[in-house]
């Protein structure tokens, strides 16, 4: 399996691919609409000297949009999830589970909770197609 | 005086018709800080153990803690304490609402209640008066008719009153605090009831003294941020408690069909938290000086399960009255809700005998003969509404099930006592220990039976709150395992269990960082304590009662799961996987100083400063 460097359109693209091939995605997520947009937070100690922002759009089932953004284009997202840099390497990386994490505080969310935990298995199957990915991380890992 | 407290008990001996007042020294506040611990002090020193939970000499106690009445968030809290009716062994609920902050302004940081009245009564606790006053008009009165009642003569009372669920002293009586608000668990209700005690009212103008005050106005204001930025205090807004349906559906926490069926999404998603939101809830309630406003208030506004606006259920209820008996019709859960409201009654020990005559209804091992007709078919929420008040008057059927689950097993007999799912006689709250063994251990292990609220395990095993500054604990636990529970229950019952004697929600607990609590009991009390100092508070109440339950005949032989759970499942998060009992037990009576009997050692006693406890175990 090839290894995508995290955070590039490369990256983006490996992940859009895998949900679209799923066809339990596509069953779960038959209800959901809307776009989810992603905050890095900068953390140079790992390489991340700038906050990354990317945009992502469901519809259906089926994948729309999934880029590399800036603040403007994320904060249009309907639900917009932010937090560290290694907080989310620990999400892609499955070992803390996204709940648990915004839960915890360590990571944010706005946007309508009600909808999320109405739709938390479509949630849960968007991040475990993102572990799926090799992926190859700015500090190692 | 201390600050924080308001200096002073109330002793009530309902068979002389007196009241008086009494002090407890600063040195036992030191130790026990108030809540139920307290409450357990007060048992020891004071009472016959032997007594029959119901019998006049048998004390209840309702205490408060020294934040409550401080207009912290989450401080609305107290706890009713007794010998429990329905398990023989300590038994003690609480409950926020609005009784609590109340009864401090009355004057009082709590009440002793002795004795039985000859005729039925109702205490009020004015402005530092208490005075016992004829209930003539009011037994026979369901809560919500009584709190009315109570209300019309002076608005402003906070009223905390029994229904007829407890005057027929059904072993799992609930008591309402104005309705919205119930010491459901341990059946406290029944001895209000055996006391002729319908309701005690508080209402009072007095004003809460604080060590430092300008501190406490600055660490409340930083709790009310951080309450703010908690997404878990956001879902429990949106959604209450019920928000745990659709998550806890796919971690293996939610039980289905008495606790015989790994996973239902259809069950979950017709009762979950955003069903309640979208389709009955009028308005979300808050319990005094709380921001997080997690209670449902709801309608029913036609159909046959029509209810007007009232207080809606909670997680445990729409897990009880909908997944455990197979019932999808939310609006019959609300139904429910509102009748065992108003009869006062605990839904989960209700709920659980109700699910336990439907498996054995299925088994036929009860027919319609011995049900008097009801067919207890699974999901048959019509029937289960006619049951209700059965229960609560006792009648035909429905006066074997209000003796409990297990008393109602052992009079049928046979495989019957194995579709009981309880520890210590206490049926299991709607969190499933095969999804999470942690959870498993903490039923086996608390002190007034299967109990979520004795601790915080459901926060820290479930990760909805890591507090590694408090104890050393990890982000992220796997539920289906057994490794490493043992320290983490036993962190998490200290800490939980701490917040019981401080009078603190169990939510704000997991929504507040541990720092502002502690902050905020310092900034109240003026007591200094650090961390170390407040864990072993939750580690001496712990061991305390632990002691009382063992003079009262509790051994290891008691801290085991049911059969039914030690069953795996066939599907869900916690498919294949059971509790290991004996290490989750080995490595846990180590942490806990407990000896092979499940006595807690002599040493253990002396370390935490239990001499009197430590008398009584070793004469």
């Amino acid at each position: 399996m090839a290894a995508y460097k995290a955070m590039t359109q490369e990256w983006l693209d490996a992940w859009k691919e895998k949900i679209a091939g799923s066809q339990e995605y596509k069953e779960i997520a038959k209800n959901w609409e809307g776009s989810v947009s992603i905050i890095v937070n900068p953390d140079p100690d790992k390489g991340i000297p700038e906050p990354m922002y990317f945009f992502t759009d469901y519809w259906h089932g089926e994948v729309r949009d999934f880029m590399i953004c800036d603040k403007a284009k994320a904060e249009t997202a309907k639900f917009v999830m932010s937090g560290d840099y290694a907080r989310w390497k620990q999400v892609a990386r499955k070992e803390v589970d996204a709940t648990k994490a915004l839960m915890q505080g360590k990571l944010k969310l706005k946007g309508d909770l009600t909808y999320v935990v109405r739709n938390i298995k479509t949630v849960n199957k968007v991040i475990d197609l993102l572990c799926e990915i090799e992926t190859i991380w700015p500090d190692g890992g | 005086m201390v600050k924080g407290y308001a200096g002073r008990y109330l002793r009530v001996d309902l068979k002389e018709g007196r009241c008086s007042d009494f002090t407890v020294s600063e040195p036992l506040l030191h130790r026990f800080i108030g809540g139920s611990a307290l409450g357990a002090k007060l048992y020891l020193d004071g009472f016959p153990l032997n007594a029959d939970p119901l019998a006049p000499e048998s004390p209840l106690f309702v205490m408060t803690g020294p934040m409550v009445g401080s207009g912290f968030p989450g401080t609305s809290r107290f706890a009713v304490c007794a010998k429990s009716p329905l398990t023989g062994i300590w038994g003690e609920s609480a409950c926020g609402g609005t009784f609590g902050p109340e009864l401090k302004r009355a004057g009082y940081d709590g009440i002793v209640i002795t004795g039985r009245a000859k005729t039925p009564v109702w205490l009020s606790v004015v402005e530092g008066e208490a005075r016992l006053l004829d209930a003539a008009g009011l037994w026979g009165k369901d809560i919500y008719e009584a709190t009315d009642l109570l209300k019309k003569g002076d608005p402003g009372l906070k009223v905390l009153a029994i229904g007829p669920a407890g005057e027929n002293l059904v072993l799992f009586a609930a008591i309402g605090n104005d309705k919205g608000h119930f010491i459901g668990r341990t059946g406290l209700g029944a001895v209000m009831g055996a006391k002729r005690l319908k309701a005690i009212c508080a209402r009072g103008s007095g004003r809460l003294e604080k060590a430092d005050e300008g501190r406490f106005r600055e660490i409340h204001k930083a709790a009310a941020l951080e309450i703010k930025e908690s997404a878990l205090a956001g879902s429990l807004h949106a959604m209450g408690s019920d928000a745990n349906m659709d998550i806890g559906m796919i971690n293996g926490d939610v039980p289905v069909k008495n606790w015989s069926i790994g996973e239902d999404f259809e069950l979950s998603a017709a009762l979950s938290g955003p069903t309640l939101s979208e389709s009955y809830l009028t308005r979300a309630h808050a319990c005094t000086h709380c921001p997080v406003a997690c209670k449902r208030v709801v309608r029913v506004p036609d159909g046959p399960f029509q209810t007007e606006e009232g207080p809606g259920p909670e997680y445990e209820t729409c897990s009880i009255f909908g997944t455990m008996i197979m019932n999808r019709n939310l609006a019959g859960v609300i139904k429910a809700n509102e009748l065992c409201n108003r009869y006062g009654m605990d839904t989960i020990s209700c709920g659980s005998a109700i699910a336990w005559a439907m498996e054995l209804f299925e088994k036929r091992a009860l027919t319609e003969k011995e049900t008097d007709g009801l067919d207890l078919t699974w999901g048959n929420i019509d029937a289960v509404l006619e049951l209700l008040p059965r229960i609560a008057r006792r009648e035909g059927f429905g006066a074997l099930l209000a003796e409990g689950s297990l008393a109602a097993a052992r009079r049928i007999g046979g495989d019957a006592v194995d579709a009981v799912v309880h520890v210590k006689g206490l049926d299991l709250p709607m969190h499933d220990p095969r999804g999470f063994h942690g959870m498993g251990l903490a039923y086996m292990m608390s002190n007034r039976g299967a109990c979520h609220l004795q601790h915080v395990v459901l926060a820290t095993e479930q990760g909805m709150a890591s507090w590694p500054q408090l104890f050393p604990m990890k982000d992220d636990y796997r539920g289906t395992t057994s490794e490493e529970k043992a320290e983490l229950v036993f962190h998490s019952e200290n800490y939980g269990i701490l917040g019981n004697s401080l009078s603190i929600c169990h939510y704000l607990t997991y929504c507040l960082r541990p720092e502002t609590i502690r902050d905020a009991f310092n900034a109240i009390t003026g007591f200094g304590y650090g961390f170390a100092d407040l864990m072993v508070c939750g580690a001496r109440d712990w061991t305390f009662k632990r002691g009382i339950n063992n003079l009262l005949g509790v051994t290891q032989r008691d801290d085991v799961l049911p059969k039914r759970i030690m069953t795996p499942l066939k599907e869900g998060a916690g498919a294949g996987s059971v509790p290991d009992m004996e290490r989750l037990k080995r490595e846990y009576y180590a942490l806990r100083g407990l000896d092979e009997r499940g006595v807690p050692r002599e040493g253990k006693l002396k370390e935490l400063g239990l001499d009197e406890l430590r008398e009584r175990l070793y004469p």
